[in-house]
């Protein structure tokens, strides 16, 4: 009896793993073991978790037919094994309502306390007489729409309260809680609820042999039973139309069918749920990422709000190349405060030069789909943008700036950077006069034979191809002053010394992150914000603002190799005042 | 590529131009804020533009101008004298072609 019923559950349990649902053998047998003497939990638990599983038993055991299940009934019930061994030897479902129909019928036929399939309580509550089981069946079969609830609603509570009549409220509402659990997309949640009412339920009616005696607690847990039933009720409105001409056994087995799929689809919808989780994790780290690199499309874009992606591109290539930069800078730093040889030295020098070299790639690419940032600037901090020449440094000026932070320099080498410097000049001011040119032609493309004699259609395209062309221009200049720019920086590295190289590129990269911490501290300054928002520190809402590392100080003589703490804008103030 | 010989070798500094081009005009602006005297060709103005396209076609690829030729030899496109400029070779090109007025 009951080693037949523990056999009954490993073989369940064997085909649920067949199935491909594995984690439902040690579920059931956890349940198995641990409901004994108490409510069985495993019909709940199975439609929780392995609803296909279960229904896929429930289908070979409805085709298997009934015969020795009366005799292994009794059996069964002496012990709380979820599955009587009539479970075992039930066939497998067709998809023929007809041979449904029969099978169901006769199933149910010789079957009554069927509802086993589903125990839900105590097997020792059972000793009810069988006729008393029987019409309490019958009644609830006879209900109409909630046929499934009624069966297995009487399977929960025909073994318990089949004496006393409970209402079929009641019982519907058992096993549409269930149901309810099944259907809903967390089930574990509420079908673990349902099965802890019951448990209550069954606690409470402990001496519930006769069925007479109901709690406070039980009374409530009616009332609630009953409104989930009048609920479920709503919701199977639909089918209704099932109910006449089919019998109620095989709306039954529809009832299962439908909740099969329920349960499949609410697997399907938990996993959708999971990956839509980590999909969206995963795109708010990237967000994060993007906005920390200053990527800001809305507000980075000023007056106009649309940025070109190849734009948008380039500034978070900027802002990586800016990230390479102070790292270089670091690194140079580390190596002339190190002393270290000259070798070792050249290394870090060239990496660095290659990054400006990367930085010369970006732009021109940037240049051929969108020149017109590269030429506004609004990759650059304000202050840096205060000194923009066709999109970038003026070399000259550069050199001026750097030229006292090589002292000593040999005659020749004098010689050569001065050199350096009025070739750079004279190309500068060729290249701004080519510039000034193709200003003066678009003007006049622009303007065509008259501006007040309004528009003349015929002309007017063919005005705005020439005045294309002539825009296209602008790329070839960014590109020749970029290409100024490297060629400037490479014929520094020639004409100097390792160390004085070092020192020149560390210089060039102190001088450019004090513009940065201007900038910063320019968009920071007191206006209508209150100073303690200063004091705290520089707000980083702009893009540029999150590249301020050093030395607040503009002012003063002071070697741009060395490096200054970050200091309060009124402390910073006061310095900036000549010295009397 | 005859007559683009012929023409380099004219003068110590010869510039294929189109007169409505800007960058060509930054040249030409450079070598006169040197104190070179380059001869320019037009492109848009001389008859014999064709032949002088596709020679310089044949030379550098495309149809790019400005095209410099120093002492008869050529240097490039405005990459290359810019590139020159800034490493002084294109002062001692000019000085070996007798370019400037010393």
């Amino acid at each position: 009896m009951v080693q037949e019923g523990e056999e009954e559950t490993r073989m369940a349990n064997r085909r649920v793993g067949e199935t491909g649902l594995s984690d439902s053998g040690p579920s059931t047998r956890s349940v198995a073991d641990g409901i004994h003497g108490t409510t069985p939990q495993a019909a709940t638990n199975f439609f929780d978790q392995e609803g296909a599983a279960y229904f896929g038993e429930l289908e070979k055991a409805l085709m298997q037919g009934v015969d020795g299940i009366r005799e292994t009934e009794e059996d069964t019930k002496g012990g709380p094994s979820l599955f009587p061994s009539s479970f075992g030897s039930l066939p497998t479902l067709t998809t023929s309502t007809t041979d449904t129909s029969w099978l169901i019928a006769s199933f149910f036929a010789t079957r009554p306390a069927t509802l086993e399939i589903f125990p839900s309580w105590p097997m020792r509550s059972q000793q009810t007489p069988r006729g008393k089981t029987r019409s309490a069946t019958s009644t609830d079969l006879g209900s109409a729409q909630d046929t499934t609830t009624s069966h297995l609603g009487s399977d929960s509570t025909a073994s318990r309260k089949a004496s006393s009549d409970q209402s079929a409220d009641q019982e519907q509402a058992m096993m549409t809680m269930m149901i309810a659990g099944d259907g809903s997309i967390t089930g574990s949640t509420p079908t673990s609820q349902l099965a802890s009412e019951e448990k209550r339920k069954m606690t409470g009616s402990a001496a519930g042999k006769d069925g007479k005696r109901l709690d406070a607690k039980t009374l409530r847990r009616l009332a609630q039973n009953r409104e989930a039933a009048r609920k479920s009720r709503l919701r199977k409105k639909v089918h209704s139309n099932l109910k006449s001409p089919i019998s109620d056994n095989v709306i039954f087995v529809y009832r299962i069918d439908l909740m099969h799929q329920a349960a499949l689809n609410k697997q399907a919808y938990v996993q959708q749920l999971e990956s839509s989780r980590i999909r969206l994790q995963q795109l708010e780290h990237d967000l994060q990422r993007a906005r920390s690199q200053g990527l800001f499309l809305g507000v980075a874009g000023s007056a106009n709000g649309a940025i070109t992606s190849g734009a948008a591109m380039f500034d978070v290539e900027y802002a990586r190349w800016l990230d390479e930069n102070s790292k270089h800078m670091s690194d140079l730093r580390g190596a002339l405060q190190a002393h270290l040889p000259d070798g070792n030295l050249g290394v870090i020098v060239d990496q660095c030069i290659a990054n400006y070299d990367e930085l010369f790639r970006l732009k021109e690419i940037v240049a051929k789909s969108d020149v017109f940032h590269l030429l506004n600037g609004t990759w650059m901090t304000p202050a840096e943008r205060c000194f923009l020449w066709m999109g970038g440094f003026r070399p000259s000026e550069l050199l001026e700036i750097l030229m006292p932070q090589l002292d000593p320099l040999t005659e020749q080498q004098l010689l050569v950077i001065g050199n350096l410097r009025l070739s750079s000049r004279q190309a500068e001011e060729a290249l701004s006069q080519g510039l000034e040119l193709l200003h003066r032609s678009l003007a006049d493309t622009v303007t065509g034979e008259s501006l007040s004699d309004g528009v003349d259609v015929g002309n007017y395209m063919g005005h705005m191809a020439v005045a294309l062309g002539k825009l296209a221009n602008l790329e070839g200049f960014v590109r020749q002053a970029d290409n100024l720019r490297q060629q400037t920086l490479h014929q520094m590295r020639r004409n100097l010394t390792i160390k004085q190289a070092a020192r020149c590129f560390l210089a060039m990269g102190e001088y450019y992150t004090r513009l940065r911490a201007l900038s910063s501290l320019w968009a920071s300054r007191p206006r209508q914000r209150s100073k303690q928002h200063l004091i705290q520190g520089v707000p980083s809402s702009l893009p540029w603002e999150k590249k301020v590392s050093s030395a607040a100080t503009m002012a003063g003589p002071e070697q741009l190799g060395s490096k200054s703490p970050i200091i309060p804008w009124d402390i910073h103030m006061r310095k900036m005042q000549p010295k009397v | 590529m005859e007559e683009v010989e012929q023409l380099a070798a004219e003068s110590a500094v010869v510039i294929f131009s189109v007169s409505t081009c800007c960058m060509c005009h930054a040249v030409k602006r450079l070598f006169w804020g040197m104190g070179v005297s380059a001869a320019v060709v037009e492109l848009d103005e001389d008859p014999r533009w064709e032949e002088i396209d596709r020679a310089l076609a044949r030379l550098l690829g495309g149809t790019p101008v400005p095209v410099m030729f120093i002492g008869g030899k050529l240097v490039g496109t405005m990459d290359r004298v810019m590139a020159a400029h800034i490493d002084g070779t294109l002062v001692s090109l000019l000085k070996e072609a007798g370019a400037f007025w010393l």
